[in-house]
């Protein structure tokens, strides 16, 4: 069979290779271009034929790769990271079309970066080995680390810097929290093995509690920073509002600490010392995530930057739903990811648009912008109602889903993040009102609307978010599925 | 009966290194570039020849060598640092009239090393270790009329000679106490030392006398000094290659021969391997001079492979051992892409002072893409990052401490890892993302071809580290057989 998996993780890394050995920007764009579609092909084709009832892993590879060390390459999908491998595939290439007349010094840089960061990302859904696992998850800081470093706002050096030592670090813890694994692992059976499967299957049996736990607060703090939670989320509104729209987009698409709570910490949760202080601390800062993170999206003068704000903000759902411990408000957590990428991506490149065409991102220097740009209103307009989350729009759903279903374990948090739904809906309004609505601002001058492959990449975004807002099944089911297994993992782990 | 076979490595290095003296004589000094390509040529046939027997295992001349998977390991870290050390000298030493006498100093710096690697008798590891030195501290002051090179060499030469009489010092106790200078007859003797307070001063004067090769704090005060006034490519000797030296005489000395004394002196590499790390990267931070930040995140690593010798576990050796090579590949590969930098803004006539200075850096990127592409990957290694070499003998070495406990150990290594980040991220900010002026200039062929060397080294470890481990694995079972 074709070792699709492979492919997808290696074709963005190859032709980021060749991105970077092109001499004009006429090149780099089309390389660019005809290596993501190929995903993109390769993905669908996988999609299609992806059994979404099933709970095994699929299309799986294995390879020995280091065998003194008991490290395979091994790849697999399932319900839990298909949706999101989707999800990059998709917006990669429109976020290629969107930046296609950009003009930026080095495009073959721009261009690799990209692709290198969609390769890593990728890589890191699809790797069942945990040094596979953490090998493309610090691959990804570099793409960002450059994105930012090169082509961003006034602050860039700081914001980068910030972003990579930051992540980094907690990164760093969590590979302690790996070695622990591996180690009791490699202790109770006599043999290395580095499978993600393998390691958390042994991890109830590690003898004293306090490890448990000290192994799982490791692993959790990883994915805190990454997601990110407050009161990690400071490099996040630095690094979000500086990086240029190309880069905002790709954090945006940087899923993996929420994967990773998915696919490691839940499973673990119930096995450590403490379970009921594991779920307080995650469902805690769930809900104080969406709440202050609103809270400041609320206070912010800089579009850029209250997006950025509202990012935390929806990132507070994923740890809120994962607290609910229960399939359904997993699953929400799962679609918030998918839906949140799909409705920031477009959020940032009008932020990228808005920009570009006015000068300024400073919201109450703007206004009145929708009589001039009538087809970035109407997708804006789009993107602000799911992010609020409108019913019909995916934004909602994945809402709905995790405060309903969160309320069985966790109530107390969901009554708390509820009054963040209150301030996300009155930022969202009242940053729409004094940006595109009322008198237009003479000062602004001579303004632009979409060119027309930005209307193409941000329609079809916007179009994904309406169909997957009224139809969420086709990835729905899928995640039910995931999240189905991840609860009989817990069950087997001792709930 | 001597298997002068198993010798090949080290007669094919001394002989290159007396051909190329004898050639350079008779030669008109603008017909001298094809040195470079002879002393090339034997490192590589060296390379080949410990490649070909690599497992064998031998005693030779009274027990005094033995050549063993250790041995062979670190003879392929030497050939490896001194190949491509040739290969980029072949641009540096160009148009210098004095060619013969550098590759002849190299070549036999690099004998010196590899008989300290096969060394079984203190007298022959000491003889050894003098022979490679003195070859060093020639080279550090090549460029006689830069005041900085030779300031570099006095420093060096200086510290050095101390450090010489205090490993003798340490060495001459230890035979005292033992009536041997074999390595396992002292193993054999070990009980006489573990019940004798000189077994004490021994270990002080021994970690003494090799600390300031390894340069550990506090023993590192010539290292920064010397790596920057030092020839680019001499500076890469000295950090990839001499360096390792003193770890695998260490490796002999104090895991071999005084095992016994280890609840001392694994007490001291705790400590000293905490202070280095630390002190390297905090004071790495600060550096404006890329030479000088090299050299103290060459102090740091130097603190990293001495948890080593605190874990003392077959997989922490391991791990230690495959590090030496790996940083071989990562530090010699970042001194030749700084030599290329120097040797662009020599021949530009720019701000001769420092040529190393970080505000050399900018725009590197886009005047010399192959060197700046290096160098990125170089010092992403260094700090760790995967897919690399860096991050695979990291990964190692970490992940044994924790194995064996010593959690707190690995905390500080993995916090110093990323404290590290900050100046190694900051030179590739410079390179990619600073304002600059200036248009592409043309590298140079030897330079190009050293880095590629070392890129292609960095990555083989990081993305196929399997053999790599395999060798690390056999060498360090020659270490681990008492343990």
């Amino acid at each position: 069979m074709l070792p699709v998996l492979s492919l997808i993780v290696l074709i963005p890394l190859l032709f980021s290779a060749f991105a970077f050995l092109t001499k004009t920007r006429e090149q780099a764009r089309v390389v660019a271009l005809m290596g993501t579609l190929i995903t993109l092909i390769l993905t669908l084709y996988m999609y299609f034929s992806f059994d979404s009832s099933s709970a095994a892993m699929q299309f799986e590879e294995l390879a020995s790769w280091i065998p003194s060390l008991g490290i395979n390459y091994h790849l697999g999908v399932d319900g839990i990271s298909m949706p999101l491998i989707l999800l990059n595939a998709i917006v990669i290439p429109l976020l290629i079309l969107f930046t296609w007349d950009d003009v930026r010094s080095t495009p073959n840089r721009f261009y690799g970066l990209i692709l290198a960061m969609q390769g890593a990302v990728i890589g890191v859904f699809v790797s069942l080995d945990f040094f596979l696992f953490y090998v493309f998850w610090e691959l990804t800081l570099i793409p960002l680390f450059f994105m930012v470093n090169i082509w961003g706002g006034p602050n860039k050096r700081h914001a980068s810097i910030k972003f990579f030592i930051y992540t980094h670090v907690a990164s760093l813890v969590m590979l302690l929290g790996i070695f622990g694994l591996y180690f009791a692992a490699w202790d109770q059976t006599g043999v290395a093995n580095m499978g993600i499967a393998h390691l958390m299957s042994h991890f109830p049996m590690i003898g004293s509690g306090i490890a448990r736990d000290a192994i799982f607060l490791a692993l959790l703090f990883g994915f805190l920073v990454k997601l990110p939670i407050v009161p990690f989320h400071s490099w996040l509104p630095d690094a979000y509002a500086e990086a240029p729209t190309a880069g905002s987009v790709l954090f945006i698409l940087l899923k993996i600490a929420g994967y990773g709570i998915f696919r490691v910490i839940l499973p673990m949760l119930p096995a450590t010392g403490t379970p009921d202080m594991m779920i307080t601390i995650l469902g805690l800062l769930g809900a104080v995530s969406i709440v202050y993170g609103a809270f400041l999206a609320l206070s912010q003068k800089d579009l850029k930057r209250m997006v950025a704000y509202s990012s935390v903000s929806h990132m507070g759902f994923v740890a809120l739903g994962a607290a609910g411990l229960v399939a359904l408000s997993i699953s929400g957590a799962m679609f918030q990811q998918f839906s949140h990428g799909l409705i920031m991506s477009i959020m940032f490149m009008s932020v990228g648009v808005i920009q570009a065409s006015t000068g300024t991102r400073v919201i109450n220097d703007l206004g009145g912008l929708a009589t001039k740009m009538p087809k970035l209103a109407v997708i804006m307009m789009l993107a602000f109602m799911a992010s609020l989350g409108l019913p019909g729009l995916t934004g909602f759903i994945a809402e709905f889903m995790v405060f309903t279903f969160s309320y069985v374990n966790v109530p107390t948090f969901v009554i708390l993040a509820l009054f963040g739904v209150v301030i996300t809906a009155g930022y969202h309004l009242w940053a729409m009102q004094r940006t595109m609505f009322g008198v237009y601002n003479g000062k602004i001058g001579e303004v632009f609307d979409l060119s027309n492959v930005q209307t193409f990449s941000m329609a079809v975004i916007a179009l994904l978010v309406l169909y997957f807002g009224l139809n969420p099944s086709p990835v729905l089911d899928m995640m039910i599925t995931g999240s189905n297994e991840i609860v009989s993992l817990m069950a087997a782990m001792g709930v | 009966m001597v298997d002068l076979m198993l010798l090949a490595p080290e007669i094919i290095i001394a002989l290159t290194g007396l051909i190329v003296l004898t050639i350079g004589i008779f030669m008109g000094s603008s017909s001298k570039n094809i040195l470079g390509y002879i002393a090339t040529a034997g490192c590589l046939a060296a390379l080949a020849m410990v490649l070909g027997n690599f497992s064998a295992s031998a005693l030779m001349f009274s027990d005094t060598l033995s050549v063993d998977p250790l041995s062979q390991f670190f003879k392929l870290v030497f050939l490896v640092v001194a190949l491509i050390v040739s290969i980029a000298s072949i641009k540096y030493i160009e148009n210098n009239t004095d060619t013969e006498i550098f590759y002849c100093l190299v070549l036999f710096a690099t004998f010196g090393m590899m008989f300290v690697a096969s060394a079984n008798d203190l007298m022959v590891l000491f003889v050894a270790f003098e022979l490679a030195s003195i070859a060093t501290y020639a080279l550090a002051g090549f460029e006689k009329k830069n005041p900085r090179s030779v300031e570099a060499a006095m420093k060096y030469l200086l510290m050095g000679a101390l450090s010489a009489a205090l490993l003798l010092m340490g060495i001459s106790f230890v035979y005292g106490a033992t009536g041997t200078t074999s390595i396992p007859g002292i193993a054999q003797n070990m009980d006489v030392l573990t019940s004798n307070a000189i077994g004490l001063l021994a270990i002080v004067l021994l970690i003494a006398g090799f600390g300031f090769k390894i340069a550990l704090v506090p023993f590192h005060m010539w290292a920064p000094d010397t790596y920057q006034g030092s020839p680019s490519v001499v500076s890469a000797l000295l950090a990839a290659g001499s360096k390792k030296m003193a770890f695998v005489a260490a490796f002999k000395v104090f895991i071999i021969a005084l095992l016994a004394l280890q609840a001392d002196w694994r007490m001291a590499f705790a400590i000293l391997a905490v202070i280095t790390m630390t002190y390297g990267n905090v004071v790495a931070l600060s550096q404006r001079s890329v030479k000088r930040m090299l050299a103290y995140s060459s102090i740091a690593q130097a603190g990293y492979i001495s948890m080593a010798f605190v874990v003392l576990t077959p997989m922490a050796l391991t791990g230690g051992i495959l590090y030496t090579l790996a940083h071989g590949f990562m530090k010699a590969g970042a001194f030749i892409a700084v030599a290329a930098v120097v040797y662009m803004v020599i021949k530009e006539k720019r701000d001769t002072e420092i040529p190393d200075h970080l505000d050399n850096f900018k725009g590197l990127g886009k005047k010399m893409p192959i060197t700046a592409l290096c160098l990125t990957v170089f010092v992403f290694a260094l700090a760790g990052i995967p897919p690399t070499a860096g991050y695979m003998s990291k990964f190692i070495l970490f992940s044994s401490t924790i194995q064996s406990g010593m959690v707190w150990l690995a905390v500080i290594a993995i916090l110093n890892s990323a404290l590290s980040l900050y100046y190694y991220a900051r030179l590739v900010r410079y390179m990619y993302a600073m304002p600059h002026e200036g248009e592409k200039v043309s590298e140079p062929v030897p330079y190009v071809a050293a880095l590629l060397i070392s890129l292609v080294g960095v990555l083989a470890i990081g993305l196929w580290p399997e053999p790599f481990v395999e060798i690390a694995m056999q060498a360090a079972s020659v270490l681990v057989g008492g343990i």
